[in-house]
């Protein structure tokens, strides 16, 4: 998990949050399949590992209380089939952050690579807060 | 799986009610406990009224009807594109559409390109998007 935190303006383009590793354990998939009320198919759901990268990212920026963050849109591609119990090292950076009016939108870019360091997953999110 | 992948095939559609101990499990298994989720008190007295499922939660569902539809093939080479419209809310059935829109062709591999919605009972659009996986290859 990251260690470091940082503040909401400190989130400028080009930043890069601590890598943050998870191990993808029978408990925390079948915890996960619980969640979202699917039978699973053998290996980590993808959407079970982007979770975990966008987990490691609200955990090191403290959003002022009452802060409601939206996430307006995602975009994922999936690279290769992740056994469960696998251990995987999320990486997500500040793409772009813009001021629209009395919102802000963060676009992070993901990158999830297991421990060969091969990359099983990337994506962009783009989140919602008040400017 | 879908035993024949032909332009304009509906995927078989998923149909999840969404309940706040389902969002609480999500919350759980994520990580994710922004009070807009998890805080009925605290949501209620935001703009939005009420506590909301994570948008993820909904994008799991699009992700389940991809894998039914195809396999590993979605698992380890989807691509998917999504805009969250509106929130989830406690109490809402969800119903995930989809369909194969067109199949290219790109230096022998065939992709199917499809579209997919997500609505709660009302017909509101909650998610929308496209999703590209591949579907068969000549390459040797």
């Amino acid at each position: 998990m990251p260690d470091k935190t940082i503040t909401y303006e400190g989130l400028t383009p080009g930043y890069k949050f601590p890598p943050a590793a998870y191990e993808l354990s029978a408990s925390f998939v079948s915890k996960y399949l619980k969640a979202v009320d699917s039978a699973g198919v053998g290996f980590v759901p993808p959407l079970a590992i982007t979770a975990c990268a966008i987990a490691a990212m609200t955990k090191s920026v403290p959003l002022p209380p009452g802060t409601i963050a939206i996430h307006a849109s995602q975009e994922l591609e999936f690279f290769k089939l992740v056994p469960i119990g696998a251990t995987i090292e999320c990486h997500i950076g500040v793409a772009q952050k813009i001021a629209r009016g009395k919102m802000s939108m963060l676009i992070l870019e993901i990158e999830v690579f297991d421990k060969d360091k091969e990359k099983v997953q990337s994506g962009r999110a783009t989140i919602a807060l008040p400017a | 799986m879908l035993t024949e992948i032909q332009e304009g095939k509906a995927l078989n559609p998923v149909v999840k009610h969404i309940t706040q101990e389902k969002i609480n499990l999500y919350a759980e298994a994520s990580g994710d406990f922004n009070p807009i989720h998890v805080d009925e008190s605290f949501a209620a007295k935001t703009p939005l009224g009420g506590t909301i499922a994570h948008g993820m939660l909904s994008l799991a569902y699009v992700s389940e009807m991809m894998a039914s539809a195809f396999g590993q093939s979605w698992l380890s080479g989807g691509k998917l594109r999504a805009k969250f419209k509106e929130p989830a809310r406690p109490g809402d059935t969800l119903t995930i559409n989809g369909k194969v829109d067109c199949i290219e062709r790109k230096d022998d591999v065939s992709y199917a390109n499809c579209n997919f919605e997500c609505r709660n009972q009302k017909g509101e659009m909650i998610v929308v998007g496209e999703a590209i996986v591949k579907v068969s290859s000549d390459k040797k």
